[in-house]
């Protein structure tokens, strides 16, 4: 019969409808043809099951390592197909039967049913997770089976037909499909040429009406000629450069780590009915935001597994993306399971500052940080910030010459050092610090029994998770609760650490940026300051920010920041603008997880790519980049809204405020703002 | 409106192209530490898969088989 070879799917597909025509039956091979691999080799998908299987003997006190596993497997596979081979002409295997032997071997007396079930859900999730159904032959399958003809999909592989189902469940192809064959069934294979009789006499099919689309020239096109049967073989050129990219990728991969996290992007890369048209700003969310905010979120569970904490704390508002990555990525990335508890908590600078207080007052230090910003001049700033009541400090202002409106910053016109000095006695004054503590008190104790219902203080080691910067939240969290008997160990994990303060380290309170950290030198990272706003949009929650905590009869609520002033609105506008960002970065989430598992690497694996990630798209950008990303509105309570002296500030304008003409028209722009930042960073 | 993958399976925003151009520069500029960078074979190889991998896969499908001779030739070189 006739076999013909097309060079196209498209040009396939045509043809396909004509003879369709005069035949009631068609078969399609699944893998290569109606399913596509994201990676090269299909082997790879293996080797995250081999380190599951490790990490769950690891549980049991068994010490596999994870490369023995594999080793054993492919022992064990081999053995059976030659079994196979004495008694059919194929040399098959399957699946569950070899499974099974191997986990006997690894679990022996503990080995049951469940866990041979566990391994198989998880090694056809990872299946899963790397197949991609050939939108256009889904579609003539639909169209065939509309109408009337009988679809039937037939494999050479070790999976029998009740776990390749799964899989086609996922092609949304199961309804259309009558039958699906695999040789680990029988054992007789499409290679051998013996599947066609013994479908063709299971299922009453006559070969004359038969049609098969395959992409193996031999099994599907010989041998289905050789039984009579019509083949069309499909061998794209497409596919075969897309393979080979990958591949690429992979081996450059292993001997020069800065491809690592560039095959890492391939494998994640939206393929077929995947890949549509979107906004360039989902693009962003997928291609940029969503890889660093995946590799942060695997080095925090790594992190918490090594120093056995046992609850994160994703810190409200940017925790709020975190949280979801988390969710969708460690199903794959830790599939054995042993990772904390996660918990989203609300926390606001402003509302965690007036809690501080409450036991140790107002130390110099934290009204210190009030001056950081240049918006922020005079005691009504420290009085916002730590929701204090101005007119209850007057007497307390007076006895030290100050007034709530005296200048204490010297950014500010008028400002007069020996104020501030004045300002500093009165942060020692008992009878202030007293007044401070009976403001702060019943926001404290709200605050606590927030904490005590979120679980806060019923573990010993926790981690807060944070995008960062100087690390106010933490610092103003353990200090509200640092007198508590049952105070936790507290890890902090920032998305990047800006620092600029030191920060009061202690065994009980620890802070680290994961990302960047300002206290080790990171060039290509501390390039995250050239647009820490966007950073923070962009994992934004879509809930106002808090105010803080009130005591009521039933016991505790938190309050929010309105939504219906001018502020409010703009902060609404901006969740909208960024909508398809943060979609994007959740969408890459589940195959940021599926593709780091496969490839079994860790944070210092990608950090090369992530510097050459970070440079390129924060300090030389494109101009439409710029555009897309930049934030329309930023809200930040803590910043206070007075104006600086007017010479404050002026110097060579950051990169990201520049106008679109300055980026797109000044040559030397980009590299002039990375040179003065390369030169801030040394001097540090 | 765009794909986050390109027809030629370059990822959006991230090229091929722009990498040389930073890799390049980065020879010159110190811009961080890329352990080594993507080596400049590796790069010549990936730049021409992604853009002219199509017609050399299309070629090498359609008239690959007559290439045995010269294959065959050029394993007992590299023998």
């Amino acid at each position: 019969m006739e076999v013909t070879t097309y060079y196209s799917l498209t040009s396939m597909v045509e043809a396909g409808r004509r003879k369709a025509c005069d035949k009631e039956v068609i078969s399609f091979d699944l893998f290569d043809t109606l399913l596509v691999r994201r990676i090269h080799d299909p082997d790879l998908v293996k080797l995250p099951v081999a380190r599951y299987i490790a990490e769950l003997a690891k549980q049991q006190g068994r010490h596999w390592h994870w490369q023995k596993v594999q080793e054993r497997r492919d022992h064990i596979e081999q053995k059976h197909r030659a079994e196979t081979a004495i008694q059919f002409a194929d040399h098959e295997a399957c699946y569950p039967l070899f499974m099974r032997e191997l986990l006997l071997e690894i679990f022996q007396s503990s080995y049951d049913d469940v866990l041979l079930e566990k391994v198989t859900d998880y090694e056809l999730t990872m299946e899963n997770s790397m197949l991609v159904p050939r939108q256009i032959l889904v579609e003539w399958i639909k169209e065939l089976a509309g109408a009337g003809k009988r679809i039937f999909i037939i494999s050479d592989m070790y999976l029998p037909a009740t776990h390749l189902r799964q899989l086609l469940k996922y092609a949304g192809l199961n309804e259309f499909v009558e039958e699906v064959i695999s040789s680990a069934d029988t054992f007789l294979a499409k290679a051998s040429g013996k599947a066609y009789p013994m479908i063709a006499e299971k299922y009453s099919l006559s070969p004359r009406a038969w049609m098969h689309i395959g992409d193996n020239p031999i099994s599907d096109g010989m041998r289905a000629g050789e039984a009579g049967i019509d083949a069309m073989i499909i061998h794209d050129p497409g596919e075969q450069q897309r393979k080979s990219i990958v591949k690429r990728y992979y081996n450059y991969s292993d001997g020069r780590p800065f491809w690592r996290g560039r095959v890492l992007q391939q494998l994640m890369a939206p393929l077929e009915a995947e890949n549509q048209l979107n906004s360039a700003l989902y693009s962003e969310g997928y291609n940029f935001l969503g890889p660093l905010i995946g590799v942060f979120i695997q080095q925090v569970a790594r992190f918490c597994k090594e120093n056995e904490i046992t609850k994160i704390f994703f810190l409200s508002r940017e925790g709020w993306t975190f949280k979801r990555y988390w969710e969708k990525a460690m199903p794959s990335l830790y599939p054995a399971g042993g990772l904390p508890e996660i918990e989203y908590l609300y926390v606001s600078r402003m509302a965690l500052a007036g809690a501080s207080c409450a036991h140790q007052g107002l130390t110099k230090a934290n009204a210190d940080i009030t001056f950081l910003p240049p918006g922020n001049r005079d005691f009504r700033d420290v009085c916002r910030i730590f929701s204090l009541e101005p007119e209850a400090f007057i007497c307390h202002l007076t006895k030290f010459g100050l007034q709530a409106d005296t200048c204490l910053s010297h950014v500010h016109d008028g400002y007069v050092p020996k104020n501030r000095k004045n300002f500093d006695a009165m942060l020692e004054d008992d009878s202030f610090q007293d007044e401070v503590k009976r403001q702060t008190g019943e926001q404290s104790l709200a605050m606590q029994q927030y904490f005590a219902q979120a679980g806060l203080f019923d573990h010993k080691h926790i981690a807060l998770v944070d995008i960062g910067w100087l690390g106010t939240i933490q610092r103003f969290l353990f200090e509200a609760i640092a007198h508590r008997a049952d105070c936790p160990t507290c890890f902090g994990l920032l998305f990047g650490a800006t620092r600029g303060i030191p920060y009061p380290e202690s065994d009980k309170n620890i802070i680290k940026g994961i990302m960047y950290d300002r206290n080790r030198f990171d060039l290509a990272a501390s390039t995250l300051s050239y647009a820490q706003d966007i950073f923070e949009e962009a994992c934004r929650a879509p809930h106002p920010t808090l105010n803080g905590y009130r005591l009521t009869k039933e016991g505790f609520e938190l309050e929010f920041r309105q939504t219906n002033d001018a502020i409010g609105k703009a902060e609404l506008e901006q969740d909208g603008y960024f909508m398809p960002l943060q979609q994007g970065i959740i969408d890459s989430a589940e195959r940021f997880a599926a593709a780091a598992a496969l490839l079994g690497y860790y944070f210092e694996d990608w950090k090369p790519w992530l510097n050459y990630l970070l440079v390129t798209k924060l300090a030389f950008p494109r101009t439409k980049e710029v555009a897309n990303i930049r934030h329309r509105h930023h809200l930040d309570d803590f910043h206070g809204s007075k104006k600086p002296k007017s010479d404050f500030g002026k110097g060579l304008v950051p990169l990201w405020s520049q106008s679109q003409l300055r980026l797109k028209f000044n040559p030397f722009l980009r590299m002039r703002c990375f040179f003065s930042h390369l030169r801030r960073r040394i001097n540090e | 409106m765009k794909s986050s993958l390109n027809s030629r399976y370059d990822i959006d925003g991230l090229e091929i192209s722009r990498l040389a151009r930073v890799a390049l520069w980065s020879k010159f500029v110190p811009m961080g530490n890329f352990h080594g960078g993507p080596g400049g074979r590796c790069l010549a190889v990936l730049i021409l898969l992604h853009y002219l991998g199509y017609p050399m896969y299309l070629l090498l499908a359609r008239y690959g088989h007559r290439l045995h001779l010269l294959r065959r030739i050029a394993a007992k070189f590299r023998t």
